[in-house]
């Protein structure tokens, strides 16, 4: 492939596979990690990215971020190209919405892009606010205090060569059209991005095509993947998290060109290029594996759908 | 795959029984993942029955109306094309005269085993693809040793099936299996050397070849003007000598571990321990200017998507084949 495409793809870490010690993701060993490196570069996946969370694995499995890399790079792929800092919000000491959480927060970055900076990364993704549950009611105070925790988070990774980029799950206090364009509004564009999750959006209501097409020119990345139903009653107030316990849907995702899919891929595609955004496209499907699907096939069908619809589109 | 090979890959591995690959999304599926693997071409399996709609001629035209229009299904997921078609005369179909359990070693059921061979012809001159491909004898521990007169009455099937391949303007393409009772090198070569060069061809599995004792680069060199297809995969495991003989060998050894516990003996390329000199077998092929289809397959080894993005990996980074 030509290094003058305008979209290269990667892939978001998610996987499971069955072997002999039952199901495992990628990161049981070094042979189900270089078996799920070699599928993703086999159908055409340029770069992967991975969890905040991976890194311990990455330290204590393989030496560290940068010899990790080694490994993905020795398969064919390019490199690490975002991480998703998966945090664990709690209203006691780390809260985006409270003020008084706000040190504990900032010192969590300053450790995390410490731990990051043998590897050069584009975005570190987070999703800007607490549970919805641990936040509501939602208020216009509360988005400030959010979006002010963020800039100065930003400020922080931005130090470090890397932007911060806010992911709205439905089931985060930050998830309706008017919330999050009252977030950016108080955001400072050099410090904070938007990361734009397709299916997330949708099934919070959220036109993901025009939310993108509004907020174009500060979108640092997306996350291409598919849905089949929109969030009803409340749905997104469930313990431990909404993705997991909705009772109306036990399987949110699917993979991009999924029958019956909600997003417009076809619209998306159009107006990433109409806005004449050059770079990375995530690709995810989580939570592939419930109901009967698989990790691989979906990973397969969906650079399938890069390159056969998408691809036509722009590339 | 863009090379001066031609690369295939067989669907086998999806189709595991008979009501599991039905759906003609979920057969969307297995051709997309093959695509998105760089795979445009596909080989099919022979099967029976109204379930088995893109296995059976008469049953994938009933689905599609046409060959034109299986290949129009085919391009919705952009594979082009069908390379070949594996059929084995020996196994009971409910289309060749209801399960009649007829075997190319015995000369009375010569005539009716040719008459079966008829939808296949016209089907795979039909699509357009290049090889009728055959098992060409059952397996050894349903039979006696095969003789010489044996295996000409073998071969003679086949001589006479290769006269309608060849009218048909397609190949005939004889494989080998670790259960046939074709099975050492001197009657695999007295099987070739009964069958006329013309018509009837080799189809060189490397695995089945290797767990039957044979070496497969070697066998390739010797024969390599007969070789008109190859079956592309590895195994980690040889028989012993007789296992292919244990009384239902298809259910005790290659199913049932063969007393060794082995859970499965097919591999796809690249796997650690591996028997098979893949890329000494490729350059075999690449130094003979080998022009037939290359079919890499999952068989009988797992997860098939999985194994498909395996086997892939392997030819673009080990082998160096551009996608």
């Amino acid at each position: 492939m030509s290094d003058e495409r305008a979209i290269k793809w990667s892939y978001m870490d998610h996987w499971r596979s069955n072997g002999p010690a039952g199901p495992v993701d990628q990161w049981h060993s070094h042979r189900t990690m270089s078996a799920f490196l070699k599928q993703i570069k086999a159908v055409g996946f340029d770069a992967i990215d991975t969890f905040d969370f991976r890194i311990w694995q990455m330290y204590g499995d393989y030496g560290g971020p940068a010899k990790y890399q080694e490994m993905v790079q020795d398969h064919g792929l390019e490199r690490i190209v975002n991480t998703f800092h998966a945090a664990d919000y709690d209203v006691r000491n780390y809260a985006p919405h409270l003020p008084e959480t706000h040190e504990n927060i900032l010192e969590d970055f300053r450790v995390t892009m410490g731990r990051w900076s043998e590897i050069e990364l584009d975005n570190i993704i987070v999703m800007p606010a607490t549970l919805y549950y641990d936040m509501e009611p939602v208020t216009e105070d509360k988005l400030k205090y959010s979006a002010e925790c963020w800039n100065k988070v930003g400020e922080i990774t931005a130090g470090s060569g890397v932007r911060l980029t806010c992911h709205h799950e439905f089931f985060c206090g930050i998830q309706s059209e008017p919330d999050i364009d009252t977030f950016y509004s108080y955001t400072d564009p050099r410090y904070v991005s938007l990361f734009v999750d397709t299916a997330q959006h949708c099934i919070a209501g959220v036109d993901p095509v025009a939310l993108y097409d509004r907020h174009a020119h500060r979108v640092s990345g997306f996350h291409f993947k598919d849905t089949r139903n929109v969030a009803t009653g409340d749905d997104h107030r469930h313990r431990p998290d909404s993705e997991i316990m909705a009772p109306t849907t036990g399987k949110w995702f699917h993979e991009m060109g999924t029958d019956q899919g909600l997003v417009d891929f076809a619209a998306m595609m159009t107006a990433v290029r109409d806005n004449g955004y050059r770079g990375w496209i995530s690709v995810e499907h989580d939570k592939a594996n419930k109901e009967g699907g698989d990790y691989s096939e979906s990973t397969a069908i969906s650079r399938w759908y890069a390159k056969n619809v998408l691809e036509e589109i722009y590339r | 795959m863009k090379d001066t090979l031609r690369w295939a890959y067989a669907l086998n591995q999806w189709n595991v029984r008979l009501d599991v690959f039905v759906r003609h999304e979920d057969q969307q599926r297995a051709l997309k993942t093959v695509s998105a693997c760089g795979f445009d071409t596909i080989e099919l399996a022979s099967g029976t029955g109204r379930w088995d709609n893109i296995s059976r001629p008469e049953v994938i035209l009933l689905n599609h109306g046409s060959h034109q229009g299986f290949l129009d299904f085919l391009r919705r997921a952009q594979v082009r094309g069908v390379s070949s078609v594996f059929w084995d005369p020996q196994a009971p179909t409910e289309e060749e005269e209801g399960y009649a359990f007829r075997s190319t070693a015995n000369p009375a059921d010569a005539d009716a085993i040719v008459e079966w061979s008829k939808p296949f012809v016209d089907f795979v001159a039909g699509v357009g693809a290049d090889q009728l491909v055959v098992r060409p004898v059952g397996s050894a521990w349903m039979t006696p040793p095969l003789d010489a007169d044996g295996i000409k009455v073998v071969a003679d099937v086949w001589n006479r099936i290769g006269e309608r391949t060849a009218a048909a303007g397609i190949g005939l393409a004889l494989h080998y299996d670790c259960l046939g009772a074709v099975h050492t090198h001197a009657e695999l070569t007295g099987l070739l050397e009964a069958t006329d060069p013309a018509t009837v061809g080799f189809a060189l599995d490397t695995a089945e070849l290797t767990v039957g004792g044979i070496d497969p680069v070697a066998f390739y060199r010797e024969h390599a003007d007969r070789v008109t297809h190859v079956h592309l995969k590895d195994t980690r495991y040889a028989d012993t000598g007789e296992e292919y003989r244990m009384p239902g060998a298809e259910s005790t050894m290659l199913k049932g571990g063969a007393g060794r516990r082995i859970e499965r003996w097919f591999y796809e390329l690249g796997t650690e321990g591996g028997l098979v000199d893949v890329p000494g077998f490729v350059a075999a092929l690449r130094e003979h200017g080998y022009p037939g289809w290359v079919v890499v397959e999952s068989d009988h080894g797992g997860n098939p998507a999985e194994l498909a993005m395996l086997n892939s990996w392997y030819l673009q980074r080990v082998l160096g084949v551009a996608k």
